[in-house]
């Protein structure tokens, strides 16, 4: 099955004004996006992030490389109908009103009156903005900006939807009606791709990431496959006992009047301390695997 | 800032603008707004910095010319008419004819320059050849300031070229040759106007000067008559009769009210008994 | 097609949300009240007055509203990003461009035949009525039409206060063409003559649209004037607004 989305050795960079040198963006970038997966595009803040969705919806030239959606050459102005985009920061005009605003876009497919109407209909009451279909965009929080631009990237019931940073100023209701909507996409057998610096959403929802660190990209992969099951540490919490003398106890994570929070290296150890705290009279209160967060393969990389 | 300090500041400034502005003003010692304007380029020139829209910036300077000068109290206002009305206003837009007609009226009856006033109409007159009322105006400079009869006979018959002359310079024209001593031709185009009079009052004022001028013409071509009868006959005649029997006229010729001439005994001139209606004739 | 309209119909409600209307009842009342003052200032020529006045403000209030706002029309979708989300729909550029050309072409040819229509009805009521004057204002109304393509095609790639700039230099100069001929029979060497010759061709000449003189004068306008008008508006201004799509493909959205 071909990919949705194909990118190949994509490269880009920029001259400041005045001088000769050439600074890279994006050296060499490859990845592929499959039909139905959510995949995350995780990222520190001018990883190239933005960039390379700016290079994928062609709002910008690479300087070499190849972008491929649906397998034909991403320039293709029929590519676009089926696909959704949703940039970082929108600013709309603000003159409109919700449901103008919609039907503008959905003008722009050429969609007839009746198919307009239903979708605008559909489309608001899934973001939650039916009440305010009749207020003018200038009137909207960002919250609401944000859910009505997640509604104008969906209007023409897109295959493949493009997200730039789709959770960025939202509160966490917010974030977690976006989730909820991506995985619903996900549910009609979507694809969908959107780039991130929140990384539990991510953790949450995505079937694979991207890590892109200073245009390059240092690691892709499913989830559970960069997080592996590998155990790194466990957490011991009891009461009742001081902790210093304890066997197996590596560092104490918390002190809160009685109650320690504890950190084992590994199973033999977190056994060790187990067995000391019920001999000694202690109460044990919980034992929890800690695997390897996101965040930990993240920043690793970064560091790299 | 607190509010009440800030409105202080507000009216304060306010009040030293507008009071240092009328300083200034009257430093200046200018009473006309506008007065800047005298020191326009040439319209030519002007011309370039209007960008399509000279006609409205004549109107303009046309406007503001006629404030400048109906304003009574500006001394020596009129040191720059030429310039304003020729050189600018009649440069950008020649075809504007209000400034020529007021312009050289200024001119000759405000300031007292008829060459100046002539000069103005001349220029109008050259950008718009077929105007009637350019040369009428002129016509009546020579005529009722200058009189100059042969100038104003001049120009009349250019203003008679257009065709949307009105009746008035036509009788204007014919009152011209009267006044050169060419009472012949001034009859004809009486006797013209009183033809194709189209109104009681035109047949009337015609009907005198064709009168008149009748009477003069017959009374000159009697005397011609008188002077040749003394050729032939060596003698003055005595009676109009005279002339008839030597063959010098076929009978004695009525004026135009119906009365006959006659001769005066005393100085031998042929005389007529009606009288003139007109003064001056 | 409907693409273009979409953004056709956008552009000019956005124009008019601007509340751009109000400056149009400003010009009605200065207008009618200048009418009525005309006549305390002037001796004669009350009617060339108001009829000069009448299209001039039309003129200079059409190529105000086409500069200023022509010149944001491209780059205040550039800058606010609002370009993204319509360049990212099946939508050519150069149909984006068109779209907001023809919708203030649209906003432009309501503000003019309200202008015009109160200047007619003013004219009417002091008797100065003279159809010629809407022909003078059609011609107007071209030139318009080509003074905006120049302000969107500076607003494809260059800042609104650049783009004011240039495009006002560019009306003054069009008015100004005709110099150049003068320029040319004054100088003496012949590649000189040929700079000044290619030079009068090749700069947008406003004052082919400019009829106000002749019809305010009564005198004769060539009858296929305003066709060759026509002609040029569209060669001329098609030319600007493919050079506009041109740059506008190239560029990049940064």
């Amino acid at each position: 099955m071909a990919s949705v989305l194909e990118v190949s050795h994509l490269a880009r960079s920029y001259r400041t004004n005045l001088s000769w040198r050439k600074y890279w963006i994006l050296r060499d970038l490859t990845f592929s996006v499959e039909q139905g997966e959510i995949f995350g595009f995780i990222g520190p803040n001018g990883a190239g992030k933005t960039t390379t969705i700016k290079l994928i919806m062609d709002l910008v030239r690479p300087d070499s490389g190849d972008i491929r959606i649906f397998g034909e050459r991403h320039r293709n102005v029929t590519v676009k109908k089926r696909i959704g985009f949703l940039p970082e920061n929108p600013y709309f005009y603000d003159y409109l009103t919700a449901e103008e605003f919609l039907d503008f876009y959905a003008r722009l497919f050429g969609f007839p009156r009746a198919i307009r109407r239903s979708r605008i209909d559909t489309l608001l009451e899934r973001v939650g903005l039916a009440n305010r279909r009749d207020r003018q965009l200038r009137k909207f929080s960002k919250g609401m900006l944000q859910r009505l631009g997640l509604a104008q990237a969906l209007i023409n019931e897109p295959e493949l939807v493009i997200l730039d940073e789709p959770m960025s100023g939202l509160d966490p209701v917010g974030r977690r009606e976006v989730r909820d909507i991506i995985l619903s996409l996900k549910a009609a057998g979507k694809t969908v791709f959107f780039s991130t610096h929140i990384l539990s959403d991510t953790e949450l929802i995505c079937d694979r990431v991207g890590i892109l660190n200073k245009g390059e990209l240092r690691a892709v992969g499913r989830v559970s496959d960069l997080l592996g099951a590998r155990v790194t540490h466990w957490e011991v919490a009891f009461s009742g006992l001081a902790p210093d003398s304890l066997p197996g106890l590596s560092r104490v994570v918390s002190r809160e009047g009685r109650e320690v929070l504890g950190v084992c290296q590994d199973e033999e150890e977190m056994h060790v301390l187990v067995r000391a705290i019920l001999e000694r009279g202690g109460s044990l209160q919980s034992v929890v695997p800690q695997r390897e967060r996101l965040e930990d393969i993240f920043l690793r990389e970064i560091q790299r | 800032m607190g509010t009440f300090r800030a409105l202080l500041v507000l009216l304060l400034g306010g009040l030293t603008a507008a009071s240092s502005a009328l300083r200034v003003e009257r430093l200046r010692q200018v009473n006309a707004p506008g007065h800047h304007l005298l020191y326009l380029p040439s319209g030519r020139y002007l011309k370039a910095v209007t960008f399509g829209y000279e006609g409205l910036v004549a109107d303009l300077v046309y406007i503001w010319s006629i404030q400048y000068y109906s304003n009574y109290q500006i001394q020596d206002r009129y040191t720059y008419l030429d310039q304003v009305y020729r050189r600018v206003i009649a440069e950008l837009d020649p075809h504007f004819l209000d400034p020529y007609l007021v312009g050289s009226m200024i001119m000759s009856v405000e300031a007292g320059r008829d060459d100046l006033a002539m000069l103005l109409l001349k220029e109008g007159m050259e950008k718009n050849p077929g105007v009637w009322i350019l040369p009428f105006q002129a016509g009546f400079l020579c005529y009722n300031k200058l009189h100059d009869y042969a100038c104003a006979r001049d120009f009349f018959q250019q203003a008679l070229r257009d065709p949307e002359a009105p009746a008035p310079v036509r009788r204007l024209y014919a009152e011209m040759y009267n006044r050169l001593g060419d009472r012949r031709t001034s009859l004809k185009y009486w006797a013209e106007i009183h033809d194709t009079a189209d109104s009681d009052y035109v047949r009337q004022v015609s009907w005198m000067h064709v009168h008149d001028l009748k009477i003069d013409v017959d009374l000159e071509d009697l005397a011609g008559l008188v002077r040749r009868y003394r050729e032939l006959r060596g003698e003055s005649p005595r009676r109009l009769e005279d002339l008839v029997r030597a063959g010098l006229l076929a009978r004695i010729p009525t004026d135009p009210e119906g009365k006959p001439y006659f001769l005066d005994p005393a100085t031998g001139q042929a005389r007529c008994e009606s009288r003139h209606l007109l003064q001056g004739h | 097609m409907s693409r273009i309209w979409a953004i056709a119909s956008n552009t000019f409600r956005e124009a008019i949300r601007d509340r751009i209307l109000y400056l149009l009842l400003v010009f009605a009342l200065l207008l009618m009240g200048f009418a009525q003052v005309l006549s305390l200032l002037t001796v004669g020529g009350e009617e060339k007055i108001i009829k000069d006045l009448g299209l001039a403000s039309i003129s200079l209030f059409g190529v105000l509203t086409s500069i200023f706002i022509g010149v944001a029309l491209v780059s205040k979708e550039i800058e606010r990003r609002t370009i993204y989300t319509i360049v990212s729909k099946p939508i050519h550029r150069y149909e984006f461009l068109l779209g907001k050309y023809f919708g203030l072409v649209l906003t432009l040819l309501v503000n003019t035949a309200v202008m015009t229509l109160w200047f007619y009805l003013i004219l009417l009521l002091k008797g100065f009525a003279d159809p010629r004057l809407l022909l003078a204002i059609a011609l107007i109304f071209l030139e318009l039409l080509l003074v905006t393509a120049f302000a969107i095609l500076f607003s494809s790639f260059s800042t609104p206060i650049l783009s004011t700039l240039f495009s006002l230099a560019l009306y003054l100069v069009g008015h100004l063409t005709w110099s150049l001929t003068l320029l040319q029979d004054r100088l003496k060497s012949p590649s000189a003559r040929a700079l000044c010759r290619f030079l009068y061709l090749v700069l947008p000449n406003l004052e082919i649209f400019n009829i106000k003189g002749e019809v305010v004068h009564g005198a004769p306008v060539p009858a296929t004037l305003s066709l060759w008008a026509l002609v040029y508006l569209l060669g001329y201004g098609g030319a600007v607004l493919a050079l506009a799509c041109l740059i506008l493909q190239q560029r990049d959205f940064t």
